[in-house]
Protein backbone atom coordinates (compact mmCIF):
# COMPACT_ATOMS: atom_id res chain seq x y z
CA UNK A 1 0.00 0.00 0.00
CA UNK A 2 2.73 2.42 0.97
CA UNK A 3 4.61 1.36 -2.13
CA UNK A 4 1.61 2.24 -4.28
CA UNK A 5 1.37 5.67 -2.66
CA UNK A 6 5.07 6.27 -3.16
CA UNK A 7 4.73 5.28 -6.81
CA UNK A 8 1.82 7.72 -7.21
CA UNK A 9 3.81 10.49 -5.58
CA UNK A 10 6.81 9.82 -7.78
CA UNK A 11 4.62 9.86 -10.90
CA UNK A 12 3.00 13.12 -9.85
CA UNK A 13 6.39 14.67 -9.17
CA UNK A 14 7.71 13.51 -12.54
CA UNK A 15 4.65 14.97 -14.32
CA UNK A 16 5.09 18.25 -12.50
CA UNK A 17 8.73 18.48 -13.52
CA UNK A 18 7.89 17.67 -17.15
CA UNK A 19 5.01 20.12 -17.47
CA UNK A 20 7.04 22.78 -15.69
CA UNK A 21 9.80 22.37 -18.22
CA UNK A 22 7.36 22.49 -21.15
CA UNK A 23 6.01 25.84 -19.99
CA UNK A 24 9.19 27.56 -18.94
CA UNK A 25 11.57 27.13 -21.84
CA UNK A 26 10.73 30.33 -23.71
CA UNK A 27 13.49 32.95 -23.58
CA UNK A 28 11.75 36.32 -23.15
CA UNK A 29 14.82 38.39 -24.02
CA UNK A 30 15.26 36.56 -27.31
CA UNK A 31 11.50 36.85 -27.90
CA UNK A 32 11.74 40.61 -27.55
CA UNK A 33 14.40 40.65 -30.27
CA UNK A 34 12.41 38.36 -32.55
CA UNK A 35 9.14 40.34 -32.45
CA UNK A 36 10.84 43.24 -34.19
CA UNK A 37 9.63 41.66 -37.44
CA UNK A 38 6.02 41.50 -36.21
CA UNK A 39 5.96 45.21 -35.44
CA UNK A 40 5.34 46.27 -39.04
CA UNK A 41 1.77 44.95 -38.92
CA UNK A 42 1.05 44.23 -35.24
CA UNK A 43 2.58 47.48 -33.98
CA UNK A 44 0.24 49.90 -35.70
CA UNK A 45 -2.84 50.67 -33.60
CA UNK A 46 -6.07 49.82 -35.38
CA UNK A 47 -4.33 48.70 -38.54
CA UNK A 48 -5.70 46.67 -41.40
CA UNK A 49 -2.93 44.99 -43.34
CA UNK A 50 -2.69 46.51 -46.82
CA UNK A 51 -2.38 43.22 -48.70
CA UNK A 52 -4.09 40.90 -48.34
CA UNK A 53 -6.75 43.04 -46.70
CA UNK A 54 -7.05 41.66 -43.19
CA UNK A 55 -7.80 43.03 -39.70
CA UNK A 56 -4.60 42.53 -37.70
CA UNK A 57 -5.08 41.45 -34.05
CA UNK A 58 -3.47 42.79 -30.90
CA UNK A 59 -0.93 40.19 -29.77
CA UNK A 60 0.92 41.82 -26.87
CA UNK A 61 -0.40 40.28 -23.65
CA UNK A 62 -2.01 37.32 -25.39
CA UNK A 63 -1.86 33.94 -23.62
CA UNK A 64 1.31 31.90 -24.05
CA UNK A 65 0.08 28.49 -25.16
CA UNK A 66 -2.45 30.06 -27.54
CA UNK A 67 0.34 32.00 -29.26
CA UNK A 68 2.40 28.82 -29.57
CA UNK A 69 -0.58 26.93 -31.03
CA UNK A 70 -1.43 29.75 -33.43
CA UNK A 71 2.12 30.01 -34.79
CA UNK A 72 2.35 26.23 -35.20
CA UNK A 73 -1.05 26.39 -36.94
CA UNK A 74 0.40 28.78 -39.52
CA UNK A 75 3.53 26.66 -39.84
CA UNK A 76 1.58 23.46 -40.54
CA UNK A 77 -1.10 25.09 -42.71
CA UNK A 78 -4.11 24.78 -40.37
CA UNK A 79 -4.13 28.57 -40.52
CA UNK A 80 -3.74 30.00 -43.99
CA UNK A 81 -2.98 33.73 -43.87
CA UNK A 82 -0.11 33.91 -46.43
CA UNK A 83 2.03 36.50 -44.62
CA UNK A 84 1.75 34.66 -41.32
CA UNK A 85 2.43 31.28 -42.95
CA UNK A 86 5.66 32.68 -44.38
CA UNK A 87 6.66 34.23 -41.06
CA UNK A 88 5.91 31.10 -39.03
CA UNK A 89 7.78 28.84 -41.44
CA UNK A 90 10.91 30.89 -40.84
CA UNK A 91 10.69 30.28 -37.08
CA UNK A 92 12.07 27.29 -35.17
CA UNK A 93 10.00 25.69 -32.39
CA UNK A 94 12.32 27.31 -29.87
CA UNK A 95 11.86 30.75 -31.43
CA UNK A 96 8.08 30.30 -31.32
CA UNK A 97 8.35 29.53 -27.59
CA UNK A 98 10.56 32.58 -27.07
CA UNK A 99 8.07 34.87 -28.83
CA UNK A 100 5.14 33.43 -26.87
CA UNK A 101 7.02 33.77 -23.58
CA UNK A 102 7.78 37.43 -24.27
CA UNK A 103 4.36 38.49 -25.63
CA UNK A 104 2.43 36.77 -22.83
CA UNK A 105 4.67 38.40 -20.22
CA UNK A 106 3.72 41.95 -21.22
CA UNK A 107 -0.03 41.74 -20.50
CA UNK A 108 -1.10 45.01 -18.94
CA UNK A 109 -2.33 44.67 -15.39
CA UNK B 1 -34.18 68.40 -58.27
CA UNK B 2 -35.94 65.10 -58.63
CA UNK B 3 -32.63 63.58 -59.57
CA UNK B 4 -30.96 65.04 -56.50
CA UNK B 5 -33.66 63.51 -54.32
CA UNK B 6 -33.17 60.13 -55.98
CA UNK B 7 -29.45 60.34 -55.39
CA UNK B 8 -30.03 61.40 -51.83
CA UNK B 9 -32.32 58.44 -51.19
CA UNK B 10 -29.72 56.11 -52.67
CA UNK B 11 -27.17 57.65 -50.36
CA UNK B 12 -29.39 57.21 -47.33
CA UNK B 13 -30.15 53.61 -48.24
CA UNK B 14 -26.45 52.93 -48.65
CA UNK B 15 -25.69 54.54 -45.31
CA UNK B 16 -28.29 52.35 -43.62
CA UNK B 17 -26.82 49.23 -45.17
CA UNK B 18 -23.21 50.19 -44.55
CA UNK B 19 -23.56 51.21 -40.91
CA UNK B 20 -23.86 47.66 -39.49
CA UNK B 21 -20.49 46.79 -41.04
CA UNK B 22 -18.85 49.49 -38.98
CA UNK B 23 -20.69 49.45 -35.68
CA UNK B 24 -23.78 47.26 -35.97
CA UNK B 25 -22.98 44.90 -33.14
CA UNK B 26 -25.08 45.16 -30.01
CA UNK B 27 -22.83 44.35 -27.05
CA UNK B 28 -25.74 43.73 -24.63
CA UNK B 29 -27.17 41.10 -26.99
CA UNK B 30 -23.63 39.90 -27.55
CA UNK B 31 -23.14 39.17 -23.85
CA UNK B 32 -26.22 36.92 -23.89
CA UNK B 33 -25.16 35.17 -27.08
CA UNK B 34 -21.59 34.72 -25.82
CA UNK B 35 -22.66 32.63 -22.80
CA UNK B 36 -21.34 29.49 -24.49
CA UNK B 37 -17.91 31.12 -24.87
CA UNK B 38 -17.46 31.88 -21.16
CA UNK B 39 -16.26 28.43 -20.06
CA UNK B 40 -13.05 28.76 -22.08
CA UNK B 41 -12.71 32.48 -22.83
CA UNK B 42 -14.04 33.83 -19.53
CA UNK B 43 -17.07 36.09 -18.98
CA UNK B 44 -14.61 38.98 -18.74
CA UNK B 45 -12.86 37.82 -21.94
CA UNK B 46 -9.63 36.87 -20.18
CA UNK B 47 -9.18 33.14 -20.55
CA UNK B 48 -7.58 31.57 -17.49
CA UNK B 49 -6.24 28.52 -19.34
CA UNK B 50 -3.34 29.86 -21.44
CA UNK B 51 -4.21 27.62 -24.40
CA UNK B 52 -7.25 29.83 -25.08
CA UNK B 53 -6.89 33.43 -26.28
CA UNK B 54 -7.88 36.53 -24.40
CA UNK B 55 -10.74 38.23 -26.26
CA UNK B 56 -11.32 41.24 -24.01
CA UNK B 57 -10.47 44.40 -25.93
CA UNK B 58 -9.43 42.55 -29.08
CA UNK B 59 -10.41 44.48 -32.23
CA UNK B 60 -14.08 44.35 -33.25
CA UNK B 61 -13.14 43.68 -36.89
CA UNK B 62 -10.66 40.92 -36.05
CA UNK B 63 -13.10 39.00 -33.82
CA UNK B 64 -15.71 39.10 -36.59
CA UNK B 65 -13.13 37.99 -39.15
CA UNK B 66 -12.00 34.91 -37.23
CA UNK B 67 -15.52 33.84 -36.24
CA UNK B 68 -16.38 33.80 -39.94
CA UNK B 69 -13.18 31.89 -40.69
CA UNK B 70 -13.94 29.25 -38.06
CA UNK B 71 -17.52 28.99 -39.34
CA UNK B 72 -16.62 28.42 -42.99
CA UNK B 73 -13.53 26.32 -42.24
CA UNK B 74 -10.84 28.71 -43.51
CA UNK B 75 -9.37 28.46 -40.03
CA UNK B 76 -9.35 24.82 -39.09
CA UNK B 77 -10.45 24.19 -35.50
CA UNK B 78 -13.07 21.52 -34.71
CA UNK B 79 -14.17 23.07 -31.40
CA UNK B 80 -14.63 26.57 -32.78
CA UNK B 81 -16.28 25.22 -35.92
CA UNK B 82 -18.91 23.61 -33.71
CA UNK B 83 -19.56 26.78 -31.76
CA UNK B 84 -19.71 29.07 -34.79
CA UNK B 85 -21.83 26.80 -37.00
CA UNK B 86 -25.12 28.16 -35.67
CA UNK B 87 -24.12 31.84 -35.48
CA UNK B 88 -25.73 34.33 -37.88
CA UNK B 89 -23.84 37.37 -39.19
CA UNK B 90 -25.76 39.45 -36.66
CA UNK B 91 -24.77 37.08 -33.81
CA UNK B 92 -21.13 37.39 -34.85
CA UNK B 93 -21.34 41.20 -34.88
CA UNK B 94 -22.99 41.24 -31.45
CA UNK B 95 -20.47 38.86 -29.87
CA UNK B 96 -17.59 40.83 -31.41
CA UNK B 97 -19.11 44.06 -30.07
CA UNK B 98 -19.33 42.55 -26.59
CA UNK B 99 -15.80 41.18 -26.30
CA UNK B 100 -14.15 44.15 -28.01
CA UNK B 101 -15.83 46.51 -25.52
CA UNK B 102 -14.37 44.86 -22.39
CA UNK B 103 -11.38 46.21 -20.37
CA UNK B 104 -8.27 44.75 -21.97
CA UNK B 105 -4.86 43.34 -21.09
CA UNK B 106 -3.98 43.24 -24.79
CA UNK B 107 -1.98 45.80 -26.70
CA UNK B 108 -0.33 46.34 -30.07
CA UNK B 109 3.44 45.89 -30.25
CA UNK B 110 3.98 49.64 -30.25
CA UNK B 111 6.47 50.33 -27.44
CA UNK B 112 7.21 46.64 -26.88
CA UNK B 113 9.96 45.96 -29.42
CA UNK B 114 13.73 46.33 -29.32
CA UNK B 115 14.70 49.97 -29.72
CA UNK B 116 11.35 51.39 -28.64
Amino acid sequence: MIRLQLFGLATAAALLVCSGAAHATGDKANGRTLVYTCNGCHGVPGTDNAYPQYPVPKIAGQNEQYLINALHGYKTGDRTHPTMVAQAQSLSDQEIQDIAAYLSSIASK
Amino acid sequence: MKRALTLLSFGMAFALVATPLLAGGDSANGKTKAAACFACHGADGNAVDPQYPRLAGQYYGYIQQVLHEYKDGRRNNPIMKGFTATLSDQDIEDIAAYYSSLPTKLDTLKGHVQGD
